[in-house]
């Protein structure tokens, strides 16, 4: 079995690894692709990642083929027609990672000890091999050839989004890294730069990080707040409506499109603009509710934080690989099998607004997890920025493929990683919740506050706005989100 | 009364000739003629005054009197007067008619046209030689004549043209009077001065009646205006930006030689064995059945169709495939299409939009210089919508959008520009708006335009090199 790469360093460095991450400057990518021209850069696996990288450093200028094992090619699956469609070249691992001058890795986590395994002899002499997720390096353990130089490149979007970013001479977030233990000839900064540049990320923002961070923070992120807690929320929030006599097909609709709703208020400015949303008596309500939620909740924050900083996390999810998936797959069809999956949304109309009105109690619960979730990473030594990228920034996306294709669907698209650690969060925080819920009714979760009582305590609002504004997430979302909107479109 | 004019054919001395009129003009009805120069705006006014030679067709209802005023009735006047002066065989200076006698004729209400003449203050003019005044004079006389007249119907050809501030106001009062009970006919050049009882706007292109809409249609009313807008204007294609300049080409070199080109799928061929050269200042017409590949030829270009590497293609002096990237082809390529429209979903500004076609981006995300907003500016002005500089993209009308992303795709003055069905979707007003801008544009002769359409009736002058693709045969 593997060996935690982290376990493995005195705390002192395990510290600074988790510190590190940094919004780079326009003005470090000005060598572009140079770093890359002329290299052979060969990808392994042709999903939505592999496909869509490999066009967008193709049309910058580089050169791209695909590796695909021999029965992948013989039997003309997906994978091979989606790179021969596009004009690729694609050949066995033996015929071209021998060529390659940098090895991209974008298969599933699941695959990448097989992977790697298999293809790291073949590589040439200081050849450079590509990450774009650091599990594999930082939880299994993967030791690479020495003379290999790693580096991690990290879209922080779908595939899809990648691709259509860069099309429209844009780009989408990245992270990259250097994995320290392994740059022999002190260049792996200058090839990730120039793979950021060739996917057109720095035209939206990188972040240089290790991959230590990226692994922790990444992970807490997607099991607590992104996944977790909206998977949570919904099944509770349906349930409630359901059992206070509302409309199913109502109930299914404002969940479904709800936290794509609340949190794109959430995208533009932070928790305190989300709340903002809200009348002053609903604010109140939802702050109540939030400082109640994460009382209950934070236990439950901190062991997932605990569980993946020591590796608890990883070797039980690797247990289950080993298992064949056993229980990933079984907690998966029982997601499809829940009231609010099996419900469709009705067809009334719901205001933008109503969302908010209506949607009290998913306004405090992303309120809590986000600020949870920010607070356990920042404790546990990661930096502010990378726990902001990883709570709230990334909600909003999550939210986005919930209101497209509710909860299976959703854990079905996410990584496995992240889709195993929102059925461990899940399976805890429901109980958790149990006695909070009972005392909510439909005034927080499906019905609003009546619109008779909309007067408010100036103390108290003036002490919640206080409260909601100097929270440390909304002090560095401002910056960051500051950084972006320089970069970003003009709009 | 009803005017009814019927298909209509009708030829005027210079040869210039009406064709398929169809018109109405009801009694409660106040129409404008409008239109570019040239398209036969007065001689539509004359046919109601019964002038021009009637070829086929028929006319009913056209009343009388009829007060007429138009340069030609002026022309008409002053001749009628010269030839009196050459009449005059005797060796005795003529010295013509006086305007009074002009004026007050058997036909004349004299009360009203006392009264005209004292608000045009003319009195001091009465008894001078009518050939004497100046045209401004003479054009004032003649307004009085057609006033005071008692007609019918009053057909007013650029009426104000020559007035002084104060003198058109009162006219324009005057003829809100006449208009409780006169119908009128006008003919304008500036919509700017169109009285408020005008009902219906009739717009004039090549000798044909084109569109006729209600003033209260405000759509409708709308896109009249930017079309006359642009085709009365002097249009000056606002120029390059130098701070973003183009490479240059090698002139010996063809812009783009496609040679042998295939586009496959694993399970169909689109394309087989195409060669087409484009040479520069060639402007193209592509057209062929949906389903012939002219999408995917012209993607193979601007560099969007992944097959553009496994192609032997030559592009501006790059052999595709040799490390350029594709932000080095997109710089010498402006490029409209509807799948482009639909792609630019952008709430961004109307000014943003064109800037965006300096940096070949679909939404604005670099910073703009302020020369790049003056040029954009002054494409706004071109288009008629300098007011909405800082409007969303997003919130106009689809016609309007479409003119945009035709100016942002020549914004740079691209060495090609490629025109995919850009009228598709476009209802006639913005179909002839959009055509207008490309004539322009191939005029300009700076441009290759490539130009991909169904409709055979959007010919465009200027293009004359064809390639009509067919449906591959394995593609079925």
């Amino acid at each position: 079995m593997s060996n935690n790469y982290f376990n493995t360093l005195p705390l002192r460095e395990q510290l600074e690894q988790l510190a590190k991450c940094r919004f780079m400057h326009m003005n470090e990518f000005t060598e572009g692709v140079d770093a890359l021209k002329g290299k052979k850069m060969v990808i392994i696996g042709c999903g939505a990642q592999g496909l869509n990288q490999g066009l967008n450093l193709r049309d910058s200028g580089l050169d791209v083929s695909y590796t695909l094992r021999q029965a992948a090619i013989d039997e003309k699956r997906q994978s091979y027609k989606n790179a021969a469609d596009n004009g690729f070249t694609v050949g066995t691992y033996e015929e071209l990672i021998p060529t390659a001058d940098i090895v991209l890795n974008l298969t599933p986590d699941k695959q990448h000890t097989p992977v790697v395994t298999a293809v790291m002899p073949l590589m040439k002499q200081g050849a450079c091999l590509s990450y774009s997720h650091g599990f594999n390096i930082v939880e299994e353990g993967m030791q690479i050839r020495e003379d290999l130089t790693v580096i991690m490149v990290a879209p922080k979007c779908p595939g899809s989004e990648v691709r259509a970013e860069y099309v429209r001479g844009f780009g989408v977030p990245t992270l990259i890294a250097v994995h320290e233990d392994n740059d022999p000839q002190g260049h792996g900064l200058a090839l990730a730069k120039a793979y950021a540049v060739g996917t057109g990320g720095h035209k939206a923002g990188v972040l240089m990080s290790s991959f230590i961070a990226e692994v922790k923070s990444d992970l807490m992120g997607e099991q607590t707040i992104l996944c977790g807690m909206l998977q949570t929320g919904s099944l509770l929030c349906f349930d409630k409506m359901i059992d206070k006599g509302m409309d199913a097909g109502y109930a299914s609709k404002l969940i479904q499109f709800g936290w794509e709703t609340i949190t794109e208020a959430l995208k533009y400015g932070g928790v305190t603009n989300m709340l903002d949303r809200l009348s002053n008596p609903a604010k109140i309500k939802a702050f109540d509710l939030s400082e109640e939620l994460k009382v209950i909740m934070r236990p439950l924050y901190n062991k997932h934080q605990d569980d993946i900083i020591n590796g608890t996390f990883s070797s039980t999810m690797m247990a289950d690989w080993a298992n064949d998936d056993v229980n990933l797959l079984g907690w998966r069809a029982e997601t499809g099998e829940t009231a609010f999956e099996k419900t469709p949304a009705g067809d009334m109309e719901i205001s933008e607004q109503e969302y908010f009105d209506h949607g009290i109690l998913m306004v405090a619960m992303v309120k809590a997890g986000v600020e949870l979730a920010f607070e356990t990473m920042t404790a546990a030594g990661i930096i502010a920025d990378s726990a902001y990228y990883e709570s709230l920034h990334e909600t909003p996306l999550i939210a986005n493929t919930i209101a497209r294709k509710k909860l299976y669907e959703m854990n079905a698209t996410i990584s496995d990683t992240a889709e195993y650690g929102c059925y461990l969060y899940n399976h805890a925080c429901l109980p958790l919740l149990g006695d909070f819920m009972k005392n909510i009714d439909t005034d927080v979760i499906g019905r609003g506050l009546s619109s008779d009582d909309n007067g408010v305590d100036n103390a108290r609002l003036i002490e919640i706005n206080a409260a909601l504004r100097s929270h440390p997430v909304e002090a560095i979302g401002a910056t960051l989100r500051g950084h972006m909107a320089d970069m970003k479109k003009i709009v | 009364m009803t005017i009814q004019l019927t298909d209509l054919h009708v030829e005027f001395d210079q040869g210039f000739q009406l064709k398929h009129i169809n018109w109405q003009v009801e009694k409660q009805q106040h129409w404008l003629i409008t239109g570019a120069n040239g398209a036969g705006k007065s001689a539509l006014a004359a046919v109601l005054a019964g002038y021009g030679d009637i070829q086929s067709g028929s006319t009913g209802g056209l009343p009388s009197p009829i007060g007429w005023v138009s340069f030609e009735a002026q022309a008409e006047l002053i001749d009628a007067e010269l030839k009196k002066d050459d009449a005059d065989i005797t060796d005795v200076i003529s010295l013509g008619t006086p305007v009074r006698e002009i004026i007050f004729t058997s036909e004349i209400d004299a009360a009203i046209a006392q009264d005209l003449i004292t608000k045009f203050e003319l009195d001091y003019l009465l008894n001078r030689a009518f050939r004497k005044l100046s045209t401004g004079e003479s054009r004032k006389v003649m307004i009085i004549r057609a006033l005071s007249c008692k007609a019918e119907l009053l057909i007013l050809d650029e009426p104000f043209d020559g007035l002084d501030s104060s003198t058109h106001a009162m006219l324009q009062t005057h003829l809100s009077g006449l208009a409780q009970h006169t119908p009128i006919v006008m003919v304008l050049n500036r919509f700017d001065e169109i009285p408020d009882f005008v009902s219906h706007v009739a717009y004039m292109e090549n000798g044909e009646l084109r569109h006729q809409v209600e003033r209260n249609d405000e759509a409708a009313y709308a896109e009249l205006y930017q079309l006359l807008h642009l085709k009365t204007t002097q249009l000056q294609i606002p120029p390059a930006d130098t701070d973003t300049d183009i490479p240059a080409l090698n002139p010996q070199q063809p812009l783009v030689k496609l040679t042998n080109i295939c586009v496959k799928y694993t399970d169909m061929v689109l394309i087989n064995n195409l060669d087409w050269t484009i040479e520069a200042n060639q402007h193209w017409q592509l057209s062929g059945p949906n389903g012939s590949g002219k999408t995917a030829i012209l993607s193979l270009i601007t560099g969007d169709h992944p097959q553009c590497y496994t192609n032997d293609i030559f592009v501006f002096g790059f052999q595709r495939g040799n490390g350029e990237s594709i932000w080095q082809i997109k710089q010498f390529i402006g490029y409209v299409s509807t799948a482009l429209q639909w792609e630019y979903r952008v709430g961004t500004s109307l000014r943003n939009v064109i800037i965006s076609g300096f940096y070949d981006s679909i939404g604005l995300y670099s910073k703009s210089t302020d020369r790049q907003k003056q040029i954009a500016d002054q494409w706004l002005t071109l288009l008629g919508m300098q007011d909405r500089a800082d409007y969303p993209f997003n919130k106009l009308s689809y016609g309007d959008q479409r003119l945009l992303l035709i100016a942002r795709a020549m914004v740079k003055h691209p060495p090609l520009l490629i025109l995919d069905e850009p009228c598709l979707g476009l209802d006639d007003i913005n179909r002839q708006l959009v055509l207008a801008l490309i004539e322009k544009i191939c005029e300009a002769n700076e441009t290759s335009v490539i130009y991909v359409n169904h409709h055979a009736q959007d010919r465009i002058a200027g293009i004359d090199n064809y390639l009509a693709l067919e449906k591959s045969a394995d593609n079925s």
